[in-house]
């Protein structure tokens, strides 16, 4: 029997981490779990299999288009580049900044993706996706027959929550008319205090769980220098270890779900509450004049 | 809203004009919703057909002579050069031009990469070619659906191109998703000579007066009539110069042809050039053609020549006019066209004596640039009869639903795609393509004629009527033809 091809995508706020935490994650679900993965960066800026191809992707599926006048004249291995534990690396790519339309470019490259069969043979598609969901281009992964398993990578950050829950009203969204669901919340730490708690409850009242609380760890940025995942410079180290272990829950995850985005007082109250924003009124209280 | 002159894009219609597509109830209700601030567009459930403002913008504008169209856009949006075309040859032909050319345009054909990386440089190339080949003295770029999403910055690559290459290099914001109201294009075309071509007035010359309209058939007879009041016509803009239409702020007046034509460009070069509109009914049939002519007197000081012009003229066709009223009087007449053109023609057929017995314009304005309901609505409207109108935005079904049920004497149209499917129904049928007909006296008299002719000789709606096999089905046909048209009241005139 055909095993079925599971389709994840990491979603975050810009910055948080989700190139590197998903590509070190990948990694060890290659290495450790014998899964046969094809990443797919959504990033105008190619930068997304940087660290499984130990250098800058050179042939993103756009760019190329480009230069050959359509991707009707591209071929898949004009496009695909095994690196790190024979994960298959494509760049969508996109126009320079502030021209044309870089959402429909993502819209052309998964059409050129899919059509000519490039998920055939692996067990996992891997969607990375800019930051911000601006327009339908970048909802292109959560859209019906696409990414069913959505993670969100955030933070004990005001901003990195505020984006994960706007997140989870896209899912919201498209969960009705195609398949898709929330696979959790992955917590790539900043060091905020009560951040584990914090994001935990977050990750409840969105009617999901925190997946994994990757701790921050220095290993990481040295990695990222080299154009590595720690698994591969450092397979030794504790936080391989943790990559490990959020691989291992991404691949036994059945806790898929509908997420419950929450209203912006809610979120703000839940800050109040973890003590990540004052209380205005207490504030102004200790304020008054004696 | 005032008109901008100050931004690159004309605001559309429906937000300074209040303009619909979708309406149904009577003229006088109309006009009281209009003047009362409460006309609101009827949505429709079902839609068959709509028209895109580029295409009237790049129609308008390839019709000056020395001009040239870039469209930016995917090479379907040019697909409304094919009609441009065939009137632009219509117009050479009635000037008599051995050696007819047709519309200089040229298609960007934006691409799946023009989209995702911008078009920007195409669309320079796409101006490049158009001076190499053409070798006009300005180019026009109009804007499409898709240049327009993707936020190409059109302004800045042609203001590049414009120093390479000498001539204005004019943007004419024209997306087609912007307006649902076709007539937004003439606005923007309009909007593009206001604010790049017109210049500022080296001389002020009373004697010349701007005659906005389509083609100008009618130039001999509107400059013989002009004649009489020491007066001169400019036409345009359709087979005028870049350099004529640089100095269209010199003139003592402009007056149009048409209400929803002609009401930015006058309007414009009033508040920008002091040039007055002269706002009027239009000049078809005689009730029309007075007040257009008298306002135009009013407004250059030549009240006493137009009298005495307006005198002759009855004196010479009253009886011919009486034998037409005659031989009309109480025919069923149906009229479809664009909203001026509508309430102008209706007013005209109704003083015929023939019973107008449903209106459909194509959109309607609830107002005009220089205030107020359109004086052509309010004139229907202060009659006893009160009309049955509709706007039907050139949905076919409503039309032949409507036709079918109400089954006129005459089907008066001016638009050729809605105007054969009357002829299809066994209905006599006149299109107006040509904007001078009726006009003025004679012009009146021989509209007439037409009609009778029309009425007598129909045996191509007889017999064609026999042969067609209409696309609806019976149960359409059972319907109200209004059916699909969502009403605030829900209390359609019951169309019997």
């Amino acid at each position: 029997m055909t095993k079925k091809l599971r389709q994840i995508a990491f979603y975050g706020k810009g910055g948080i981490g989700k190139s590197t935490t998903s590509q070190n994650t990948l990694a060890q679900l290659a290495v450790n779990f014998g899964q046969r993965i094809m990443i797919v960066g959504c990033d105008p800026k190619a930068d997304s299999t940087r660290l499984i191809l130990n250098t800058k992707a050179q042939q993103a599926v756009l760019d190329l288009a480009a230069k050959r006048g359509s991707v009707d004249n591209l071929e898949l291995a004009d496009v695909i580049a095994p690196g790190f534990g024979s994960i298959l690396c494509v760049e969508s790519g996109g126009p320079e900044p502030g021209v044309g339309c870089a959402g429909r470019g993502i819209i052309t490259s998964i059409n050129f993706l899919e059509e000519n069969g490039a998920y055939e043979n692996v067990d996992f598609v891997s969607y990375d996706v800019l930051g911000d969901v601006v327009c339908g281009g970048f909802a292109m992964p959560i859209r019906e027959n696409k990414a069913q398993e959505i993670y969100i990578v955030c933070s004990g950050e005001m901003m990195a929550m505020y984006a994960a829950n706007n997140i989870a009203r896209g899912i919201l969204k498209y969960a009705h008319s195609g398949g898709v669901r929330l696979g959790g919340l992955i917590c790539n730490s900043r060091n905020v205090d009560r951040e584990h708690e914090l994001i935990s409850e977050l990750a409840r009242r969105l009617n999901t769980k925190m997946i994994h609380f990757v701790p921050r760890n220095n290993v990481v940025q040295h990695a990222e220098l080299r154009r590595m995942t720690v698994t591969q410079y450092n397979p030794e180290h504790p936080q391989a270890e943790e990559y490990r272990q959020l691989a291992e829950k991404i691949y036994h995850n059945d806790k898929l779900t509908i997420p419950t985005p929450i209203s912006m007082d809610e979120l703000e109250q839940l800050l109040i509450e973890f003590g990540v924003v004052e209380d205005e009124e207490k504030v102004l209280q200790t304020q008054t004049p004696q | 809203m005032p008109i901008n002159l100050n931004r690159s894009q004309a605001i559309i219609r429906e937000k300074r004009l209040k303009s619909i597509v979708g309406y149904q109830g009577t003229i006088k209700d109309l006009a009281d919703k209009s003047r009362s601030g409460c006309l609101k567009n009827a949505g429709r459930g079902f839609s068959q057909a709509t028209n895109c403002n580029s295409g009237c913008a790049q129609g308008y504008l390839s019709s000056i002579v020395d001009a040239a169209i870039v469209n930016h856009g995917p090479v379907g949006c040019a697909g409304d050069v094919a009609g441009s075309n065939s009137v632009y040859q219509w117009g050479q032909h009635i000037r008599g031009q051995e050696h007819k050319r047709n519309v200089r345009i040229v298609n960007t054909n934006m691409s799946e990469n023009a989209v995702v990386f911008g078009g920007e440089k195409i669309l320079q190339d796409a101006v490049r070619t158009a001076y190499e080949r053409f070798h006009p003295k300005a180019i026009f770029v109009t804007t499409s659906c898709a240049s327009g999403i993707i936020g190409d910055d059109v302004e800045r690559a042609l203001k590049d191109t414009e120093a390479e290459l000498g001539i204005p290099v004019v943007p004419v914001f024209c997306d087609g998703f912007r307006s649902q109201i076709w007539a937004s294009g003439f606005d923007a075309a309009f909007h593009a000579l206001l604010t790049r071509i017109v210049q500022t007035p080296q001389e002020k010359r009373p004697e010349l007066v701007n005659v906005i309209n389509f083609y100008a058939s009618g130039r001999d007879a509107v400059a013989e009539i002009f004649g009489h009041l020491g007066l001169v016509p400019q036409f345009g803009i359709p087979f005028s110069s870049i350099s004529q239409l640089e100095h269209w702020s010199e003139a003592a007046a402009t007056i149009s042809i048409c209400g929803t034509l002609g009401g930015y460009m006058g309007n414009g070069l009033e508040q920008k050039f002091g040039v007055p509109y002269v706002t009027a009914l239009q000049p078809h049939g005689i009730a029309g053609f007075d007040d257009w002519l008298r306002k135009l007197g009013e407004t250059v000081g030549k009240q006493q020549e137009v009298e005495a012009y307006l005198a002759a003229q009855k004196e010479l066709v009253a009886g011919e006019l009486a034998e037409i009223k005659r031989k009309l009087q109480g025919k069923r007449v149906v009229v479809g066209m664009g909203p001026s053109f509508a309430h102008n023609y209706i007013r005209l057929l109704e003083d015929f004596g023939m019973d107008v017995v449903w209106g459909f314009s194509w959109h309607y304005d609830a107002k005009h640039d220089h205030g107020g309901c359109p004086s052509c609505t309010l004139d229907l409207a202060e009659k006893e009869k009160d009309i049955p109108v509709s706007v039907s935005d050139q949905q076919n079904h409503e039309i032949i639903n409507l036709l079918r049920k109400v089954q006129p004497d005459l089907y008066v149209g001016r638009h050729p795609g809605q105007s054969v499917w009357a002829t299809k129904l066994g209905i006599p049928t006149i299109m107006i393509s040509d904007e001078y007909s009726a006009f003025g006296y004679q012009g009146t008299l021989d509209f007439g004629e037409r009609i009778i002719d029309a009425l007598t000789n129909n045996s191509l709606a007889k017999n064609l009527s026999q042969r067609i096999k209409l696309p609806y089905t019976d149960w359409w046909f059972e319907q109200e033809p209004f059916t699909f048209l969502e009403s605030e009241s829900d209390e359609y005139v019951t169309v019997r």
